[in-house]
């Protein structure tokens, strides 16, 4: 069987990788926010892994209001970058790691789920970034990736619980795989922002700090919250957050955390990022 | 849902009725992610915004750059954003003018950031 070596929390804030694209990493901006990401990766360098199943939302940018995957799981050979308006980005595209996503698509429906399965993709700056922060810019990712979209943008979105229900069936598509690669999961997205309305520009800096913790301490609270309570608490965008939890449920109930890091506003997003290890 | 999220001050959902209330904004934002669309867009902007559809009041949102009310109309701002890669605005610069804000202060007093000077 396949291993789960680390469950990863990060935000995916766009802003991050036209930072790195324009030489900001050092500016004063920029620094502190760069400088809490090297543990993590150093992390996994050290882990090594086979496969990064990425947990994200699309943002306008695949996926139009036409047709809206509540879920959807990539099974593509590769995943390019796609232009979000500003052309396109200098990173390699992404290797798909296409048997093990059929396995995880076949798990999927047997347990009741109903994804939309994507042979042919692009990926936004929601699994770029997450990638870029851990794997830094190598010339070829050192991972196959495994994309899990999950719908944010047009209510209604699914509920925490349904997300907690995701990664309960990916730890089980993983346990039942066949070879023995490596996997790592990235729960993406947040931390608290809003970009739309007169409360733009939210950020709940004592609610990210606290989600940081309980995500790995005690996440039955966040599992148990409602959609509503996750945009008072950490902003209409912030409800992202969902994601982690997909994540999370994949993990052991008792993990270690063993990296964290907070940094607020990176662009006008409470930012940051968790690496947890299943407890022996 | 999304009668009681309407409920949370200041918080506009993306629900039913925003998506079917944008949809033409959307979807003409949503083609600036080709060049040859951002190249007709900068080329002549109300024909590009005509071969969408969209009726005066919202064109003349878009062409203001009036972001409060691209968003009041329906305009999504993952959408709406591509507006401001072919005309660069700062997304600071869009939330303040939701939040009716100055930058200066809205910088300061919902981010954060220490003043300037």
């Amino acid at each position: 069987m396949a291993k789960i070596i680390g469950g990863l929390g990060t935000s995916h804030v766009p802003s991050i990788g036209a930072a790195l694209d324009k030489g900001l990493r050092d500016t004063p901006d920029w620094k502190p926010f760069f400088d809490g990401y090297e543990v993590g990766k150093q992390w996994m360098r050290d882990a090594k892994p086979d496969i990064a199943v990425v947990v994200f939302n699309d943002h306008g940018n695949t996926f139009f209001l036409d047709r809206v995957p509540t879920f959807a799981v990539g099974v593509a050979e590769t995943y390019n970058p796609v232009d979000e308006g500003w052309g396109p980005r200098a990173i390699p595209a992404f290797e798909g790691a296409v048997d093990f996503s059929w396995h995880f698509v076949d798990k999927l429906v047997e347990r009741h789920f109903d994804p939309m399965v994507c042979r042919e993709i692009e990926v936004d700056h929601g699994l770029q970034v997450p990638m870029e922060l851990f794997f830094g810019r190598p010339e070829a990712w050192p991972v196959k990736v495994l994309p899990i979209w999950v719908n944010t943008i047009q209510y209604p979105i699914p509920t925490p619980q349904r997300c907690w229900e995701m990664g309960k069936v990916l730890r089980e598509a993983i346990e039942s795989w066949p070879g023995d690669e490596r996997v790592v999961i990235l729960g993406t997205g947040g931390l608290s922002h809003q970009l739309q309305g007169a409360r733009a520009g939210f950020i709940n800096q004592a609610a990210d700090r606290a989600w940081l913790d309980g995500i790995a301490s005690n996440p039955e609270p966040y599992r148990a919250m409602t959609r509503e309570d996750y945009v008072e608490q950490f902003g209409s965008e912030g409800a992202e957050l969902i994601m982690w939890l997909v994540m999370r449920a994949a993990m052991n109930s008792d993990v270690n955390l063993i990296h964290k890091h907070y940094h607020a506003p990176a662009s006008m997003t409470g930012a940051g990022m968790v690496v947890l290890e299943n407890a022996a | 849902m999304s009668e009681a999220a309407a409920t949370i001050p200041d918080t506009p959902l993306f629900d039913r009725a925003g998506s079917i209330r944008g949809y033409r904004i959307n979807k003409m934002a949503m083609a600036l992610g080709q060049p040859a669309n951002r190249a007709a867009f900068k080329a002549d902007e109300e024909a590009y915004l005509d071969s969408f559809g969209l009726s005066a009041h919202e064109k003349s949102a878009v062409m203001a750059r009036d972001w409060h009310e691209m968003v009041r109309l329906g305009g999504n701002l993952f959408f709406i954003l591509k507006i401001s890669a072919v005309d660069p605005t700062p997304i600071t610069r869009i939330g303040a003018a939701q939040a009716s804000m100055e930058h200066e202060d809205f910088l300061h007093l919902r981010l954060g950031k220490k003043r300037n000077g």
